[in-house]
Formats: C-alpha cells, sequence, structure tokens
C-alpha cells in the first residue's frame, strides 16, 4: 500500500499532467488532420509501417485492462492516468485507421480483416507490479515517441503532410506519457532507491516492445520500419535508455551491478528483489 | 594488458552473461550478430569496466558495430 506522501506527489504530478493535456494537448483524430495533404504516392512501406503501429496501438483493451489491473492497488493517480491513457492511445488508431483509408491504401474490407486477425493474439502483461509497470511505460513511450517521430521526419520528407501530422500528434502525446511515467519512476526511487534500481534493472533486461508475437509478421514489418526509420541497435540506447537513466540520476554502471547480482543469484536460485513483488 | 587478453576477457564475459559460448569469437566478429541484445551487451561492458577498474562514458559505447572497434575504446581508457 502506498504511503500518504507517495500519494500526494503522485496525485500532484497527474493533476499538472491532465492540466497541461486539457490545454495544450487535446487534439480530434479527424478534425485536426489535414486531409488534404494526403500524398497518395508515397511508397508502399509507409502503409506497412502506419498499419504496424495500427497493429500494436490495437491491443488497447489488452492494455487499459492489463494496466489498471496492475495499478489499480497502488495510486489513485495511476488508476486515473491509466483511463485517461487508454483515451489518448485510441485517437492514434483513430488517426492511422483513416491516414489508412483516405490514402486509399487500404479498403475498408482489408482493415476489417486486419483488425480481425489482431485479436486473434492476446498482449500480456509483462511485469508484474506498479513499480516495474510504470518503469517498462517509461521506456516503451519514449521509444514509442522517438519512432514516431523518425516517421514524421520520412513523410514530410515526401510530401505527406496529413500522415506527418498523425504522427507528430500521436508523438506528442506519447512523449507526455513517458514524461508522466518517468516523473512516477522518480517518486519510486525517492520511497526505495535500491529497490527500484533493482527493478529497472530487471525490466530493461526483460524489456520488448509490445507488438513482439502478437501483430501478424511482426518481425518483417519491424525490419522494413527500421529500414525506412533508419533505426539500428543504437537507437534505443541512444535515444530511450542513456537519457531516460540519466533523468533518474542513475548510472549504466550501478544498473550493471544490480544485473550482474541478480544473474549470480539465479545461477544459486536465490531469489532477488526485483523478481520479488513490492510495489 | 595486451589486445588479445582484452579480446579473451570479452569472450569470456559475454558467454557468463549470455550462458553460452562465443568460440569464434574474433577483433571483426559483428556484436549485433552475435545474437546478444544491447543491454545485455551493456552488462558485458560493465562487467569490464570493474575488472579494469575503469569507466567508459556511455556516449562512447553507441556506434560501435565490432569487437576490436569496442576493444579499440576499451584500451584508450586504460591507457
Amino acid at each position: 500500500m502506498a504511503t500518504f506522501e507517495f500519494h500526494d506527489k503522485l496525485y500532484k504530478k497527474f493533476h499538472k499532467f491532465f492540466d497541461d493535456a486539457e490545454e495544450k494537448r487535446r487534439w480530434h483524430p479527424v478534425k485536426d488532420v489535414p486531409w488534404d495533404k494526403i500524398n497518395k504516392d508515397v511508397p508502399d512501406d509507409f502503409a506497412l509501417c502506419a498499419e504496424t503501429f495500427l497493429g500494436v496501438e490495437s491491443f488497447l483493451p489488452d492494455y487499459i485492462r492489463g494496466g489498471l489491473t496492475v495499478v489499480r492497488a497502488s495510486t489513485l493517480a495511476q488508476r486515473w492516468f491509466a483511463a485517461n491513457w487508454g483515451y489518448e492511445e485510441l485517437k492514434h488508431s483513430m488517426a492511422l485507421t483513416e491516414w489508412l483509408l483516405r490514402s486509399g491504401k487500404r479498403t475498408e474490407e482489408q482493415m476489417f480483416d486486419f483488425h480481425s486477425s489482431l485479436m486473434e493474439e492476446e498482449w500480456q502483461v509483462p511485469f508484474n507490479t506498479a513499480r516495474q509497470m510504470t518503469i517498462y511505460g517509461t521506456f516503451q513511450e519514449m521509444a514509442t515517441f522517438v519512432i514516431y517521430l523518425r516517421h514524421e521526419k520520412l513523410a514530410k520528407e515526401f510530401g505527406d503532410g496529413a500522415l506527418a501530422t498523425c504522427y507528430r500528434l500521436n508523438a506528442r502525446d506519447e512523449c507526455a506519457h513517458a514524461k508522466f511515467y518517468e516523473d512516477v519512476v522518480k517518486c519510486y526511487l525517492d520511497e526505495d532507491r535500491e529497490a527500484t534500481i533493482a527493478d529497472i534493472a530487471f525490466v530493461a533486461a526483460n524489456f520488448q516492445m509490445p507488438g513482439v508475437g502478437i501483430v501478424p509478421d511482426y518481425d518483417k514489418r519491424v525490419e522494413v520500419m527500421r529500414e525506412e526509420g533508419k533505426m539500428d541497435r543504437d537507437f534505443f540506447l541512444k535515444k530511450v535508455y542513456f537519457p531516460t537513466i540519466k533523468h533518474w540520476g542513475i548510472t549504466r554502471q550501478e544498473l550493471v551491478s544490480v544485473a550482474a547480482a541478480r544473474r549470480r543469484a539465479a545461477r544459486a536460485n536465490k531469489p532477488t528483489t526485483a523478481e520479488t513483488p513490492l510495489a | 594488458m595486451d589486445r588479445q587478453k582484452l579480446i579473451t576477457m570479452f569472450q569470456t564475459t559475454a558467454s557468463e552473461v549470455a550462458e553460452r559460448d562465443f568460440p569464434e569469437l574474433s577483433e571483426d566478429s559483428v556484436i549485433g550478430n552475435m545474437g546478444v541484445d544491447s543491454l545485455a551487451m551493456l552488462e558485458v561492458v560493465g562487467e569490464m569496466e570493474r575488472a579494469l577498474k575503469i569507466q567508459i562514458p556511455d556516449d562512447q559505447l553507441v556506434g560501435i558495430e565490432t569487437v576490436g572497434q569496442l576493444i579499440d575504446v576499451v584500451e584508450k581508457r586504460l591507457s
């Protein structure tokens, strides 16, 4: 159970997040995208990328259910954030669907089939505690943010102002989500630095993006996205991992020593802090 | 420590972290082809830093493609 101080800190952070969202970040996925700026001649790979983003975003029912289940016993701010998060993520799917249809890259029947095939799989919550899921959320939202930015740039280069706007609006939301999660992790660090660092090392070691294994042909799709977005293996480290841990005031060396201790303990079959659900 | 010893150290540490052997490893081996993800590779580097009592700045770890390039960075910190 969270302490009053922890609850209070998060409550204030959520209010700040929510006020900013209401005042500066609310948008409409149909009305706020300049659909007349679609370039129907963009390469087909652009459609594949948009469809893949849509595929990942489409597991929203699982993300909301899983996320809320994990945070429901944590704080009010985390529960409210999860609900608000779902609303904002929904718009990402709506905007991408509109672009795929209006650009003529997909028909309504194809979209129906795609959505139907997606729901044959189910996303499973990758971590068991609110603290671990918040850490996961930070990395995942930050990664999604920078990937969307890359694709916004590409869409601009190919003269598709509508797709660029979809990516920009999605990216702005993802960044706001990542920052909220990042701030919550800082609060966790203030509460219990050692256990939170153990969780960060654990999540980092077991991290994978949410579409893996559930979006059809995910590996092939990601190959195209990496190629299009010019993302190499260092991309995650440079744009997500290093800046995030720096913001948390943690060094790579601290995380490595925790990971090494965990590895040794695992070999000796001893449970470690991060494997024991605490938060 | 000479270069070959550093490569052997990398090989041993990578095997420990990944829990498998890398018998064919050489200077030209591409780290991305080893089947070890970026974060596990950070663990390998971290273990080497600890053993050698050096600290490599994070930004120097970005852009490294081969084992030889990593050893170059380690050697620089040792000198």
